[in-house]
C-alpha cells in the first residue's frame, strides 16, 4: 500500500457520461467537422482547432455579438453571394461552409479592430494585461503599423476603484460587457452596467457602488484587455516573467483547479483559475484567489527557529528552540517517541493522498489510528464554489481511512496526552496556535509544519513544504483528483513530507521492534 | 624535411657595432616625434555621441524617471543583465520601478535595451570606466543608473537621427 490509492470507481462516482448531443456536420476551412446545433458557430471552430478572434464572447458566458471581431465568412445559398457574420451569434447549420481565413473575412475584421484601437490608449508599456492581452495579441497578428485618425484619444478616468478587489481604466475598456454578463449569467446578482451614451458609454456600478461578493477577481480574469486589474497584483510583475504550473486551491473542499504563478520562478504572485468542467468551469474565489499570503511567508531570520518559514528542525534546547539538521531531529522524534507509546497523532487536512499514505505507514509502525483534524466550516459557503469547508482533502484523508476530529476535541485529547505528533502544512493554525501555547511544557509536541510556533509544549519542529512546493494529489468534495505541482522550491532543508516521514520511521524501526 | 639554408653575414654585420649604432638611432629619432601613446587615465579618451558606454536612465525634467518598469528591455537584454520590479505611483504615469538593476559584469554593452525601450528611458552614455572592490557594487541600482536628461541629450538626438524610421520626433 505504499502507492498512493487512486479514487476507487466505487467512490468516485463519475458523472454518467452525457447523452452525445446530436451533431450536424458542417465544414470549416475546408474540413469536415462534427458541431453541436446548440452551440455558437465560434465553438464549434474552437473546438476544432481554428482559431477566431474574440473580445466579447466567453465560452462561459452568453453571447451578446457587440465586438464583432470574430467575423467569418459563410457561403450563401447556391447563387447567393457569401456574406461575413459573426461567429459568436450565428448558430451552427447543417452543410454550412465556413471560411475564417480569406481575405474579405480578415478585411472585415482589421476594419473591426481599427475601431476599438480608436480611443484605445497605447499605454501597454503601463499595463498589466501586456502579455496576456487579446487586443494586443491580435492587434499584432492582424492590425496596421498606425493609426489613420487625426483626433485625440478620449480622455477618461484611469484609476476608478471598483471596491477592494478591481480597478477600472475607463480608457482601456472596449466595452465588451464580459464584466456585466459575468454577474449577470455566473453570480445571478447584476453589479455593473454600460452607462453613458455612445462614444461616452462607461463601465459603472449601480449608483457607483462598490463591488461586493466573492467573486470579483474573476472580472479581471476575463477582461479582454487591460480595463479591469487586480488591485492585489496591479504593477507586480509583467506577466511573461511569471512561470506558471497547475495546482489545485486549498481554501475549500471544492478544490478548484488553478494555476500557480510565480515571478521569475520563485514568488508567488497569483493564483488564477484553470478550466475544469467538472470543478469549477472558468471561475474561483477570492478568498481561493488571495490566499498566496501564506506561501510567500518569510524565512525565519538566519540562526532563529521562530519568526517565519522553518528551514529544516528545531529541537528543544537549553535555550530553547535550537536549529538542528532534519535528520538529528528525526532520531530526537524517535527517541521521545521510544519512551512515550501510543503518541496522540493528528493530520492537517492539507495533507495530501501521498502523506496520508505516509502517516498511515507511520501510524502502523506505532500501533496508533491518526485523524485529521476537522475545522469549523467558514461562513464563506454559497452556491456557487465555495463550499465553506476548509478541508481541502476531507474526502480523500476520508477514503485512506482517517476520521475527522474537532479541533476542540483534539485540544482535549492533547491536554491529556503525553506525547503528540501534529503532522501536516498549517496544522498549528487550525488547531489555533493561542490554545496549543496553553499546553503545558510536560507534553511531548512534535510538529511538522511550515513554521514553528513559540510553544511551551513543543519540543520538535521539522518544515514541511507549502502546497505550491510540493506534488501529490487531493480528492475534492465530489471525488475528482486535484493535483499539485512543485511551483517554487521549498527553502533549502525542507524536503517532502512523505520522505521525511518515511525516514522518521526508519528511525523509529530498531526502537519500535523492541516493543 | 626542409634544409634551411642560412644567409652568410657581411663584415658590417659581422662587426656588431655598426647594427647597434643604426638600431640607436633609430630610437633616437623617435625622441623629437609626436607621442603616438595616450596617458590614459590621466589623460581620457575622447568620446562622443556615437560612443556606446555604459546604459543610464533618463531622469526627465520635472524629476520623476522615465522610465514605467514595461521590462522591453529586460526582455531584449541578451546577457540577462536587467532586472526590473515595478511599482505605483501617484504621477498621471502610473507606474515606475521600484527596483532597476543592471549587472554591468554581465551587460555587454550592444544597446538592445536602448532600442527596445518605448519610453526613452534608457540611453547608453559615454561612461565607459568600472572599478569596484566587489562584485555586488558593480551591480548598478536606480540610484547609480539615474541621469539627468540634459547629460544624455546627444545621444537622445543621436538615437533619433539614426532610428527615423520608427523614432519620429521626441516628446
Amino acid at each position: 500500500m505504499s502507492q498512493p490509492t487512486p479514487p476507487s470507481a466505487a467512490t468516485n462516482p463519475s458523472p454518467a457520461p452525457a447523452p452525445k448531443p446530436a451533431t450536424v456536420k458542417i465544414q470549416v476551412d475546408g474540413r469536415e467537422v462534427e458541431a453541436d446545433p446548440k452551440q455558437p458557430l465560434i465553438r464549434a471552430c474552437h473546438d476544432n482547432g481554428v482559431d477566431v478572434p474574440m473580445y466579447c464572447y466567453h465560452p462561459g458566458l452568453t453571447p451578446v455579438g457587440s465586438c464583432r471581431i470574430c467575423q467569418v465568412e459563410v457561403a450563401g445559398a447556391p447563387g447567393q453571394p457569401s456574406r461575413v457574420v459573426a461567429a459568436c451569434r450565428t448558430p451552427v447549420s447543417p452543410g454550412m461552409v465556413v471560411q475564417t481565413d480569406t481575405p474579405k473575412a480578415h478585411e472585415t475584421r482589421r476594419e473591426c479592430l481599427e475601431f476599438l484601437l480608436k480611443n484605445h490608449p497605447l499605454d501597454c508599456p503601463i499595463c498589466d494585461k501586456a502579455g496576456e492581452c487579446d487586443l494586443q495579441d491580435y492587434s499584432f497578428n492582424e492590425g496596421q503599423g498606425k493609426g489613420r485618425s487625426s483626433e485625440p484619444r478620449r480622455k477618461l478616468e484611469k484609476r476608478k476603484s471598483l471596491g477592494d478587489v478591481i480597478v477600472l481604466d475607463e480608457e482601456r475598456c472596449i466595452l465588451c460587457s464580459r464584466c456585466v454578463r459575468f454577474f449577470q449569467d455566473v453570480t445571478h446578482k447584476p453589479q455593473l452596467t454600460v452607462s453613458g451614451l455612445g462614444s461616452r458609454s462607461t463601465i459603472a456600478t449601480f449608483g457607483d457602488k462598490p463591488l461586493t461578493g466573492n467573486y470579483q477577481g474573476n472580472l479581471a480574469d476575463i477582461c479582454p484587455v487591460g480595463a479591469l486589474t487586480l488591485k492585489p497584483f496591479r504593477f507586480q510583475a509583467r506577466v511573461w516573467n511569471l512561470s506558471k504550473s497547475l495546482s489545485t486551491c486549498a481554501e475549500c473542499s471544492r478544490g478548484c483547479s488553478i494555476t500557480v504563478e510565480a515571478l521569475r520562478g520563485k514568488e508567488v504572485k497569483r493564483f488564477r483559475p484553470r478550466y475544469n468542467p467538472q470543478v469549477n468551469q472558468y471561475w474561483m474565489c477570492d478568498t481561493g484567489r488571495f490566499a498566496y499570503a501564506p506561501v510567500t511567508e518569510q524565512l525565519a531570520p538566519a540562526g532563529s527557529a521562530l519568526g517565519g518559514r522553518l528551514a529544516g528542525a528545531a529541537v528543544r534546547g537549553y535555550n530553547g528552540l535550537e536549529l538542528a539538521e532534519v535528520e538529528s531531529a528525526l532520531s530526537e522524534v524517535a527517541d521521545i517517541l521510544a519512551a512515550h507509546p501510543n503518541p496522540l497523532v493528528l493530520i492537517s487536512p492539507f495533507a495530501t493522498q501521498q502523506e496520508g499514505e505516509a502517516v498511515r505507514e507511520l501510524c502502523a509502525a506505532l500501533g496508533v489510528r491518526a485523524r485529521f483534524v476537522s475545522p469549523a466550516p467558514s461562513a464563506l459557503k454559497d452556491d456557487l464554489l465555495n463550499t465553506g469547508d476548509p478541508c481541502p482533502n476531507r474526502r480523500g484523508l476520508s477514503e485512506l481511512g482517517f476520521e475527522p476530529i474537532e479541533a476542540a476535541a483534539a485540544h482535549t485529547e492533547l491536554a491529556q496526552a503525553h506525547a503528540a505528533l501534529l503532522v501536516g502544512e498549517r496544522i498549528q493554525e487550525l488547531l489555533d496556535v493561542a490554545e496549543l501555547a496553553k499546553l503545558p511544557a510536560s507534553l511531548r509536541l512534535i510538529v511538522f509544519d511550515v513554521r514553528a510556533h513559540d510553544l511551551a509544549a513543543l519540543d520538535v519542529a521539522v518544515g514541511v513544504p507549502t502546497h505550491v512546493e510540493k506534488s501529490g494529489q487531493w480528492l475534492n468534495v465530489d471525488g475528482h483528483v486535484g493535483v499539485l505541482n512543485v511551483a517554487v522550491p521549498p527553502p533549502a532543508g525542507v524536503g517532502p513530507l512523505e520522505r521525511t516521514l518515511r525516514e522518521l520511521r526508519a528511525a523509529l524501526a530498531p526502537s519500535a521492534a523492541t516493543h | 624535411m626542409v634544409i634551411v639554408q642560412r644567409k652568410a653575414l657581411s663584415l658590417a654585420e659581422r662587426l656588431y657595432l655598426p647594427e647597434i649604432f643604426r638600431g640607436l638611432s633609430i630610437t633616437f629619432s623617435k625622441f623629437f616625434e609626436k607621442p603616438i601613446t595616450r596617458q590614459y587615465p590621466e589623460e581620457p579618451l575622447p568620446t562622443d555621441e556615437v560612443t556606446r558606454g555604459q546604459p543610464r536612465l533618463v531622469v526627465k525634467d520635472d524629476g520623476a524617471i522615465a522610465c514605467v518598469s514595461c521590462g522591453m528591455c529586460e526582455v531584449a537584454c541578451p546577457a540577462y543583465a536587467i532586472t526590473i520590479d515595478g511599482g505605483e505611483t501617484d504621477r498621471p504615469i502610473e507606474r515606475e520601478p521600484v527596483r532597476f538593476e543592471i549587472d554591468m559584469l554581465r551587460c555587454i554593452l550592444c544597446g538592445f535595451c536602448e532600442e527596445a525601450c518605448p519610453k526613452d528611458a534608457i540611453f547608453m552614455s559615454n561612461e565607459l570606466e568600472l572599478a569596484d572592490t566587489t562584485r555586488r557594487g558593480l551591480i548598478y541600482d536606480l540610484e547609480k543608473l539615474k541621469r539627468p536628461k540634459a547629460a544624455l541629450q546627444p545621444r537622445i538626438d543621436y538615437v533619433y537621427r539614426i532610428n527615423k524610421r520608427w523614432r519620429s520626433k521626441q516628446p
